[in-house]
């Protein structure tokens, strides 16, 4: 018993090898071609730090007059992430319906639907932000828009596999019954697949809570604006408050919408 | 009797290439109870689901109720198809709606489009559907979730829901190949009686060869798409049992004592 015995195939064995070799390989092209190094970093750790802990720390409180605009600004940025989604998810529903072949009346259309959702999704919400902030100028109406498009397309996605994965059962029942498009979306889509759909929503009212203090940054209003204003004006110890604020809200968020999401899905 | 369904020479070929149906020709008449047996893939459920136009076939003519359903659209196509029930393997409830919902969902194709939309079924079919639930031995369950069931139940309540269609014919896919031998029999019980009872024709596709023979009044043996077999349960010898199956008697789990030699002695 002098040989070990193997416990993967050495096709599997040398196949892994190969990734992890593939792995290091692009690590060490990508590192030569942005010209970073570990050594810059640990190098510049001194001022990177000198810069946090004497600019940015401690936090500062802002003066009391700003106060009241800075929980305004707290608010436009929630407002912004629930009324977007929101309206998202309304458009998504309708949709994904026509998004599934299993489940649109006109299923040779279907690919088509889902080829425009990937095609939106694709564009980053930043990016949406600057197209649309070039022509609507600043403000909340540039940062609703641009977190509508994108999780519109993505709630598309996430609702037309919820209803084939839970519904196309029971929409060929109630199309054998001779039930009608719309009889067929309230009486089986709807009701199967309803709280996949209140979990994927509060999934995006998450994701996009974060969004959109980013989204504000470039000019869709709301906190990111008055975060980037601060920074821009070397505030940075009430930049570093508002940091941890938003930090805090979005746990807070996180949290109660989790455990909605838990409370649904049982 | 008058035919309540005629397949003439329709052909189903998938965009795949597959042939499912090939030149297949066949009548049911009315109160009729039909077994369709053959492998898997030999497309009994490609001959269900063209019966009622939710596949759509590539030649030939189907007609049910007097009408080629192969040429409906629309409301039309709808009015056909509540004509026509359907039962299903896997049940296909709306798991999160009651049983009494669930069975009410075969009245909407009666009713008017917002009446239906908003599901504000008349009050005599609310008593209609607890009736037939009472009947199928569900009455203290019409509250329930439809998840909440066994899978017996489940199905019992798939029968509840095609036969408040007032069909003339019920479409049933493999019925049983989800239950237990005990649900099984109930099921195949009931789908029979309430049948005879309502003078409503059976199609029913199997994969239990014991189970066709003791509740058809037919049997029809399809293989590669093709019709192979047409008679009553007491012809299926074992000749044409491996005409269906394409292998010898002896390598079929047909069920039972029933051994096909003997197939002339069966009831």
């Amino acid at each position: 018993m002098s040989r070990k015995i193997p416990l993967l195939s050495p096709d599997l064995r040398r196949l892994y090898a190969l990734f992890l070799g593939a792995v290091l390989l692009l690590f060490v092209i990508a590192t030569a071609l942005t010209g970073f190094t570990p050594a810059l970093f640990f190098g510049q750790s001194g001022e990177i730090w000198k810069f946090l802990s004497e600019d940015f720390l401690p936090p500062r409180l802002p003066e009391s007059g700003r106060i009241q605009v800075i929980a305004e600004a707290f608010l436009t940025t929630l407002a912004m992430a629930m009324a977007s989604t929101t309206a998202a998810a309304l458009l998504a529903f309708v949709m994904a319906l026509f998004g599934s072949e299993r489940i649109s009346p006109y299923p040779k259309a279907a690919r088509f639907v889902r080829g425009f959702a990937t095609f939106l999704r694709n564009i980053p919400t930043l990016v949406w932000a600057f197209i649309l902030f070039s022509s609507l100028g600043i403000g909340t109406g540039v940062g609703f828009t641009a977190l509508l498009i994108t999780s519109f397309a993505f709630m598309t996605r996430a609702f037309i596999e919820t209803m084939e994965d839970v519904s196309s059962d029971c929409v060929e029942s109630l199309l054998a019954a001779g039930a009608s498009f719309p009889e067929r979306v309230v009486h089986a889509v709807l009701p199967a697949g309803l709280s996949g759909f209140i979990s994927w929503y509060l999934y995006c009212i998450e994701v996009n809570i974060r969004a959109s203090t980013i989204v504000g940054m470039v000019g869709g209003g709301g906190i990111g604006l008055v975060l980037f204003s601060y920074i821009k004006t070397f505030h940075y110890g009430i930049a570093c408050s508002i940091i941890l604020m938003v930090a805090a809200m979005v746990i807070i968020v996180d949290q109660i919408s989790g455990r909605i999401r838990k409370e649904i899905l049982k | 009797m008058a035919a309540v369904l005629s397949f003439k020479r329709v052909c189903k070929r998938y965009p795949n290439g597959v042939c499912a149906l090939n030149d297949v020709s066949f009548e049911v008449l009315s109160g009729e109870f039909v077994s369709v047996i053959g492998p898997s893939g030999s497309g009994k459920s490609t001959l269900l689901r063209a019966a009622n136009a939710l596949i759509p076939i590539s030649s030939g003519s189907v007609y049910a109720g007097g009408e080629r359903i192969s040429d409906l659209r629309g409301s039309r196509l709808r009015s056909a198809r509540r004509g026509i029930g359907m039962i299903f393997q896997n049940y296909n409830l709306v798991y999160q709606l009651s049983v009494l919902q669930n069975t009410l969902h075969g009245r909407l194709g009666y009713m008017g489009a917002l009446s239906a939309l908003l599901g504000l079924y008349s009050e005599s079919d609310k008593i209609a559907a607890l009736e037939l639930l009472d009947e199928l031995g569900l009455a203290d369950f019409a509250y329930s979730r439809a998840s909440d069931l066994s899978g017996g139940q489940k199905q019992r309540v798939g029968i509840a829901r095609a036969v408040m269609q007032e069909p003339r014919l019920l479409l049933c896919d493999e019925p049983i190949a989800s239950l237990d031998p005990s649900s099984s029999k109930t099921i195949m019980e009931l789908l029979r009686s309430l049948a005879k009872k309502r003078g409503i024709a059976c199609i029913v596709n199997l994969h239990q060869l014991d189970a066709a023979r003791r509740y058809s009044d037919r049997i029809i043996g399809l293989s590669h798409g093709r019709i192979v077999f047409d008679g009553t349960p007491q012809m299926l010898d074992a000749a044409a049992t491996e005409r269906i199956y394409g292998t010898a008697c002896e390598n079929l789990m047909t069920g039972g004592s029933d051994v096909p030699e003997n197939s002339a002695t069966l009831p």
